[in-house]
């Protein structure tokens, strides 16, 4: 059944009415001549606002944005890898930090051993100033060695890290990804700083742990 | 009685707008019948927009851009006057949708959340730009400056508009522009400005009145009731 309207239900009908309402008023103003104004003034703005809708296409807009959404994700991922570097020790499992620990230690005496077979001619010179100025070079010659060593390594494991048969193999190459990073990193700051023993213990200590990771993977293949 | 009406310069032509945007502008809040599927299409739709970009899916990114980025270019456009300002407000919105989508919860829809983004985007816009203008001790005011753009049917029309918009408070201007020129319901407007539906439909029902008033010459006292 059709609803009625009057002039007094207008306003309140432009606000809020239901479809039935707004038959009504129409239905209404057909002879009511302020009403039928009233509502073709109220339509009339609805109608100009179309002449604000320009969706007209612009070709180069969405390369633009899809250049700037990349850009994004790059720097996200490398907030990301700076982040997770930073919060290297405290992320890795606690068997990590003891082994990294544990190298540390054992590092200290591989270097003291190192340079003592390439600086014989100073055998009593084996106190603790070994990371001094003076034993600088001796120290970066050894570690140069020790690269070397670890690299040959590392081309060994290689075809089992880079398709890991098992979870085992992967954990072993994420870590191994974890510990470059972490290399390269000291690497630079010791490259900006190359007196700074602790720096120097620190790369020592993560070359180590690279080593032993990388027996454990020959070790893994074994098996 | 043919002096009621609003004296608009382009009143004469409004005749000739199809009818179908008449259906759909006030009662669209009503659907006779069940749910329409178009709904659920869109709902569907929406949670794999939210968890495509969720994902970094760069092709879910176009995708939102292919079905909503001329809508958005046009609202921010409206909203600061120029297509420059508005398409950097519409890639700022992309980057920031990018960068807190983790913290998307679903409390809207995914891209009701996406326009409240562009909204306050662009209102961030304009107020560094208010302020770029106070250092330059500028004070041509802070409505947007429209520059000219590609003629529509009715070029006087949509300026007088423009001009009358500019003098509605910021939140019936934002109504206005959501619901009449992008055709959102009050439901997903509520969700953009953070407002009740009621209010939206309130606050649409002033600024068309205020509108009026601005578009239209002082009325003859002439009784209205009948
Ligand atoms: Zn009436």
């Amino acid at each position: 059944m059709m609803m009625n309207a009057t002039c007094k239900d207008r306003e309140r009908i432009f606000e809020d009415g239901t479809p039935g309402e707004w038959a009504a008023l129409e239905a209404h103003s057909a002879n009511c001549p302020v009403c039928a104004e009233e509502l073709k003034a109220w339509k009339s703005l609805s109608v100009a606002a179309q002449e604000m809708r320009d969706y007209t296409d612009s070709p180069s807009f969405w390369p633009r944005i899809e250049r700037a959404l990349a850009e994004e994700a790059v720097r996200k991922t490398q907030r990301a890898e700076r982040r997770s570097w930073l919060s290297f020790l405290p992320s890795v499992p606690l068997s990590w930090q003891t082994a990294v620990a544990g190298a540390f230690v054992l590092v200290l005496t591989i270097s003291a051993g190192w340079i003592y077979v390439h600086w014989p001619n100073r055998p009593e010179q084996h106190d603790k100033s070994l990371l001094k100025s003076a034993a600088l070079e001796n120290v970066e010659h050894a570690e140069a060695v020790y690269v070397q060593a670890i690299d040959r390594l590392a081309e060994e494991t290689r075809p089992q890290l880079e398709n890991p048969a098992t979870p085992l193999l992967a954990n072993y190459h994420e870590k191994l990804v974890v510990l470059d990073s972490a290399i390269a990193d000291l690497r630079a700051q010791a490259g900006l700083n190359p007196s700074n023993a602790q720096l120097r213990h620190q790369l020592l200590a993560v070359y180590q742990e690279k080593q032993q990771t990388l027996e454990e993977v020959l070790e893994a293949r074994k098996q | 009685m043919g002096t009621m009406g609003l004296a608009l310069p382009w009143k004469a032509r409004i005749a000739s707008v199809p009818r179908q945007r008449e259906t759909r502008v006030e009662p669209s809040e009503h659907y006779a019948g069940g749910p329409k599927p178009t709904i659920v299409d869109a709902i569907t739709e929406d949670a794999a927009l939210a968890a495509g970009c969720r994902a970094g899916n760069l092709q879910t990114y176009e995708r939102l851009y292919s079905i909503h980025g001329a809508r958005m270019r046009n609202l921010a456009r409206n909203l600061l006057g120029n297509l420059g300002d508005a398409e950097d407000a519409v890639q700022e919105t992309f980057l920031k949708v990018q960068r807190s989508i983790a913290s998307f919860r679903g409390q809207s829809s995914f891209v009701t959340w996406t326009y409240r983004i562009l909204i306050n985007t662009c209102y961030d816009a304009r107020r560094s730009r208010l302020r770029k203008k106070e250092v330059a001790n500028d004070d041509s005011g802070e409505t947007p400056r429209l520059e000219p753009r590609a003629p529509g049917a009715h070029p006087s029309l949509r300026m007088a508009l423009e001009r009358a918009l500019a003098t509605l408070t910021k939140h019936q201007r934002d109504v206005f522009l959501l619901y009449e020129v992008e055709g959102f319901r009050h439901a997903e407007i509520a969700g953009m400005l953070e407002i009740t539906e009621t209010a939206s439909k309130n606050t649409l029902f002033q600024a068309k009145k205020n509108l009026r008033l601005i578009l239209e010459p002082p009325r003859s006292s002439a009784a209205e009731a009948r």
